[in-house]
């Protein structure tokens, strides 16, 4: 067991090398595009030959030491592979893009950070980025608070407690586009009865139109966490609190709410992200349309149009690819920190508890 | 150790992709034809397949029966993917080019989208339709886009209607012979049965491009020579508005305003109007040529219970003396350059032959832009369009090639403020001059 088998010492370097060299030869041939004809043709094969001898050399290495790291090492590698294929490598060229003036065809010059200057002399983004974080602080706020009340009903001995949790929960498995437009029928068409002009044409009613909508859609969800949340409230604190003579409202209040503290912490921040990222509802429903008569001296003409949604058509419609790359990257910047916030804060919290 | 090895191992093969990744799409792309006959387990299309990205999804239908015939004749399959109404077809076709997968023919909506496409598309002026026409795209790179109809903007009416109020369409080419018009229909609405003079909508989330392109493209256009491009080029001079002609213009529109069907202005949709003038509830509709294949198909019912009534086009008439509509081939086929250019070619050109062309002209409603093709189209408004053109009357249209994005995102909005009443006919041009700016800016 001591000592290495001489076989190994032989074939691991043999296998290390070959397996390089099938991948390289792979590569080459594809990113060339020709190759000897019968080797051309398999060059996926050959690819794939080359990862599986080069990863058998690597687990045949001779060292006894360092053996187990090597393992630890290979089974790692599926994930850090297709973490670095599906985000590192978007995310590089996307900063890398936001540099330059691609149209999302081709680029012909790099230009520095001018489009992030230019971004910030837009004066429709910064509506957007303001309006975006008003949102984010409406629906934090707004969506917890119901999610909360409906956990609250559906925790209760209330008859048929199982549907009405169904009920409230399915509006979340409904596609925001989907929703976009069903609301925006009811708004248009039903109504527009009641209501004169359509909600959706003015932009602070658009506006709550989109919040209502976001609440009807996401409220079920967080209450289905809450719910989790309410269950694993200890029975016999709650039973303590009964005898103590502590009415329903303070049971609430000085029991259940601070017992489930942690689930309030990942509302909050499940909230804040999904309510930032929004885009699918805004887009159905009035796709950024709603003047604003003044704002810094302008007429705008994107009332309604929060920050994913202007990233979306600065790129699509507006066909400034670059640009719309580049207040992505802001984007990322701002979510991550957000991001950072919420693990830094839930730490702490575990250690308390 | 361990951490260290494993940052180099990531490192090292996420280097070697990435290196790769710069030139794989152009490499792909360049060994695409050499690989297809070869590679035929891996999905790739053989050499006798082609694919059409279509805009128009209301010819769907017409467009997969030419696929069949052409599958017939010569075994070539032609797959049709068709996209409309509030698609972003550009956005589409470049995330299918980032992907590889570039359909062999697509469509292509006028001066800028070809410049996006610059040195992307095939040559085709070698090919013989392009002696047979004169809408052909043609750009730095050569003949680019394949004509494939003509459509119109004007104000179409129900001729029916004008015959029973006593106005004469030949007349309308003034605000203030619009105005007695608008009036005198007005006073009848109950004998006619009518339920607004004019059906003008402008709802901006999906109907943008009525009011930003059309509407708004009458101000760059109307009443001017083929190839008269003064306010377009002022326009794409950084956004500039001629003050004069756009306030005659915004006060034409106050004109629509009041008389239109007011419950519907704000938050109507397409489908409501172009039903509603079908069922002939209004004398005028601010839509052009293309409504004449959904009034009879989709609408067929309540067109034929309205009595299949004649309609026509009306120019819009905002300055005395305007007597043009608005032709042009709305968008082209172009051929992707990398692609199976050969078919794709023969394809193209075989629609322009005697059977394809009763297809595209009868079944599509399309108006041939073909000298050779000898076909009339049924569509309602076929006939205005070519009594307009052999009277010398029409004007080009320019705003295809209007700042990307400018009606979705900005004019669209402002023409649903004004009819909102947010805004006054001078705030109106005020803020119109701002937002055009604001767009050339960006």
């Amino acid at each position: 067991m001591d000592s290495i088998h001489p076989v190994r010492k032989v074939l691991s370097p043999l296998f290390l090398i070959g397996g390089l060299a099938l991948l390289g030869a792979s590569l080459a041939m594809d990113c060339m595009g020709g190759g000897p004809p019968p080797f051309y043709q398999y060059r996926g094969l050959i690819l794939i030959a080359g990862i599986l001898l080069f990863f058998a050399g690597l687990y045949l290495f001779p060292t006894l030491t360092h053996h187990r790291d090597i393992v630890n090492v290979i089974f790692l590698f599926p994930l850090l592979f297709t973490f670095g294929v599906t985000v590192i490598i978007p995310l590089l060229l996307g900063i890398f893009y936001s540099m330059t003036d691609w149209t999302g065809i081709r680029y012909t010059q790099f230009v520095g950070l001018a489009n992030y200057a230019q971004m910030f002399h837009e004066v429709s983004f910064l509506w957007s980025l303001l309006i975006t974080v008003l949102f984010v602080v409406f629906n934090m706020v707004l969506v917890n608070l119901v999610g909360f009340a409906l956990a609250l009903l559906c925790t209760s001995r209330l008859k048929g407690v199982g549907f009405f949790r169904a009920a409230y929960f399915l509006p979340n498995l409904i596609g925001g586009i989907v929703l976009g437009y069903v609301w925006q029928f009811v708004f248009n068409n039903v109504l527009v009865k009641v209501t004169g002009a359509s909600l959706l044409t003015k932009t602070p009613s658009a506006f709550a139109a989109i919040i209502v909508v976001y609440i009807w859609q996401y409220a079920g969800y967080i209450m289905l966490i809450y719910v989790n949340g309410l269950v694993t409230v200890p029975g016999d604190v709650l039973e303590a609190a009964a005898i103590d003579g502590a009415n329903a409202f303070t049971t609430l209040l000085r029991i259940k709410i601070p017992m489930i503290a942690s689930t309030i912490t990942i509302c909050t921040f499940l909230t804040l992200t999904s309510a930032f990222k929004q885009f699918d509802v805004n887009m159905a429903l009035t796709n950024g349309t709603g003047s604003v008569m003044d704002f810094m001296g302008q007429y705008l003409s994107n009332g309604t149009q929060m920050l994913a949604l202007n990233i979306y058509n600065t790129a699509i419609s507006k066909n400034s690819y670059a640009l719309g790359q580049a207040k992505a990257v802001l984007f990322f910047i701002i979510l991550a920190c957000v991001s950072l916030v919420q693990v830094r804060i839930s730490n702490s919290k575990e250690v308390e508890l | 150790m361990k951490r260290w090895l494993s940052l180099l191992l990531a490192a090292v093969l996420t280097l070697s992709l990435a290196a790769c990744g710069g030139n794989a799409p152009a490499g792909n792309d360049a060994s695409g034809g050499a690989e297809s006959p070869a590679d035929s387990s891996g999905g790739a299309p053989s050499a006798d397949s082609i694919r059409l990205v279509n805009g128009k999804i209301e010819v769907d239908a017409a467009l997969k029966k030419l696929a069949a015939m052409y599958k017939e004749e010569t075994g070539v399959e032609v797959s049709i993917e068709s996209m409309g109404g509030g698609i972003d077809i550009q956005g589409t076709l470049k995330g299918y080019y980032q992907a590889g997968n570039m359909p062999d023919i697509f469509v292509n909506g006028g001066a800028s989208d070809f410049a996006n496409w610059g040195g992307l598309c095939a040559d085709m002026s070698d090919q013989p339709w392009v002696s047979d026409t004169d809408a052909a795209y043609v750009n730095e790179d050569g003949v680019v886009g394949f004509p494939y109809t003509v459509e119109a903007i004007g104000l179409a009416y129900n001729a029916d209607i004008l015959e029973k109020a006593g106005v004469d369409p030949a007349t309308l080419t003034s605000p203030a012979a619009y105005e007695a018009a608008f009036a005198t229909i007005d006073g009848m609405k109950d004998e006619l049965g009518i339920t607004a003079v004019v059906g003008y909508y402008t709802e901006p989330v999906n109907l943008y491009w009525s009011t930003g392109n059309h509407l708004f493209g009458n101000y760059e256009d109307a009443g001017l020579d083929r190839e008269d491009t003064t306010y377009f080029d002022l326009l794409s001079n950084g956004g500039q508005l001629d003050v004069d002609r756009f306030t005659d213009f915004a006060n034409f529109v106050a004109l629509l305003q009041q008389y239109a069907d007011q419950s519907m202005m704000i938050s109507g949709t397409y489908d409501q109007q172009i039903l509603n003038f079908a069922s002939g509830k209004y004398a005028f509709v601010t839509q052009g040529s293309w409504i004449g294949a959904t009034m009879t198909t989709d609408d067929a019912d309540a067109y034929a219970a309205a009595g299949n009534f004649k309609v026509g086009m009306a120019p819009y008439a905002f300055q005395d003396g305007i007597d043009t509509i608005l032709t042009n081939s709305p968008s082209w086929w172009a051929v992707y350059k990398d692609g199976n250019v050969d078919a794709a070619k023969a394809f193209l050109q075989w629609l322009t032959t005697d059977a394809a062309q009763e297809v595209l002209v009868m079944e599509a409603g399309f108006i041939s832009p073909f000298n050779s093709s000898a076909y009339v189209a049924t569509d309602p408004f076929a006939q205005t369009i070519v009594d307009y053109q052999n009277a010398g009357k029409t004007s080009g249209w320019h705003w295809l090639g209007n700042k990307e994005g400018l009606a979705q995102n900005y004019t669209g909005q402002v023409f649903n403020d004004y009819a909102q009443g947010n805004l006054d006919t001078e705030r109106f041009v005020q803020v119109m001059q701002q937002v055009c700016a604001t767009a050339y800016a960006g």
